[in-house]
């Protein structure tokens, strides 16, 4: 059997990028439902959208960092 | 082609066909020295910045210099720009007193947005903000601002009021204290800072690959063969469509940072005891 050679910190990041990719599906899509449900309430649902999204994006920030100096 | 290597170090293109970085390290990393300042080496980065500086400071100036009652394009558009941030920005989500805060949100926003638009400027092709020192000392500069409006507003109960949200049992106390203590002013100033930079440093890598792609089949097209060599054009209708989401990105990514530099502001100023 041929080795398998390439970075393990790639692996981690892939694992890495896997919740947070899960929960902003999660945000956006019920998001999306607010707006079709309350379109007045729109501006406010996006800006906490938003908000949710950079909180949930950390976990992949902290894991493309550790990439870099793994 | 040059603006294409540029951002990956020296390398002879006669013995290698792609120019990639020696080491990650590199994004890290200022080269290229252009000239010096009494010891300051002026790299092609340093140049882009004040340039930068440059163009917020034109466009903000020309943009309100007249300030007539009836806006032409320009001005509209600048006054649009500003109304927008001062509403849903700075009064949005600080509330009243935000109207303090409106300089520093605008002239962050202005300048993340022109250096996040030098991505897809022809013959820059370089965004300054994929060069770590930048979004992190904009990270710092909010950094330092929301804790000295909290121990302003609030005094010393700051710390403890916002490390222990109301309602926590006192058992939990010294895990939810480390947490938050570690979550706030540790993970907030960096995860501000990677984003931007991650996101700029992802396109910025995407576009300079697919461009490369498209140009090294065209320029190998005797020897790699005529069908392949013509793919060499379907890389670079990729790298249209990837300009096109790129805009996309780079309006947002300085609309979050503002946003996230506002509300790290206001939940400094407004901590529950």
């Amino acid at each position: 059997m041929e080795a398998i050679s390439g970075s393990l910190a790639l692996i981690g990041y892939g694992l890495a990028a896997i919740g947070p990719g899960v929960g902003i599906g999660i945000i956006a899509g019920n998001a999306v439902q607010a707006m079709a449900r309350q379109p007045e309430a729109a501006g406010m649902v996006r800006t906490t959208m938003f908000l949710g999204i950079a909180f949930t994006e950390a976990l992949a920030l902290i894991g493309f960092v550790l990439f870099f100096l793994a | 082609m040059d603006q294409l290597i540029l951002a990956s170090g020296e390398c002879d293109l006669s013995t290698s066909s792609v120019c990639a970085p020696e080491d990650v390290r590199e994004l890290f990393e200022f080269r290229q020295i252009i000239f010096e300042i009494g010891g300051f080496p002026i790299t092609r980065t340093v140049v882009l910045i004040f340039l930068v500086a440059l163009l917020a400071m034109a466009l903000m100036f020309f943009g309100l210099r007249k300030r007539s009652v009836l806006p032409g394009r320009f001005q509209a558009a600048i006054e649009g720009l500003m109304g927008f941030v001062r509403d849903e920005v700075a009064v949005g989500i600080i509330g009243p007193e935000g109207i303090r805060f409106f300089p520093y949100l605008m002239a962050l926003f202005i300048f993340i947005f022109i250096g996040n638009i030098f991505e897809v400027t022809p013959f820059i092709n370089f965004p300054i903000t994929s060069r770590m020192a930048i979004p992190l000392f904009l990270a710092l500069l909010t950094w330092v601002i929301f804790i000295t409006v909290g121990f302003k507003r609030n005094g010393f109960s700051y710390l403890t009021g916002i490390i222990w949200p109301p309602g926590v049992p006192t058992f939990l106390k010294p895990l939810v204290g480390i947490i938050e203590f570690f979550s706030i002013f540790f993970v907030r100033p960096f995860s501000l800072a990677v984003r931007l930079f991650a996101n700029l440093v992802a396109g910025h890598v995407m576009l300079s690959l697919l461009l490369l792609t498209g140009y090294v089949s065209l320029v190998t097209i005797f020897d790699i063969g005529v069908v392949k060599g013509l793919f060499g054009f379907a890389w670079w209708a990729l790298a249209l469509a990837i300009y096109m989401f790129e805009l996309i990105v780079i309006l947002l990514q300085a609309y979050i940072f503002t946003l996230l530099s506002a509300v790290y502001i206001e939940t400094s100023m407004h901590v529950e005891h």
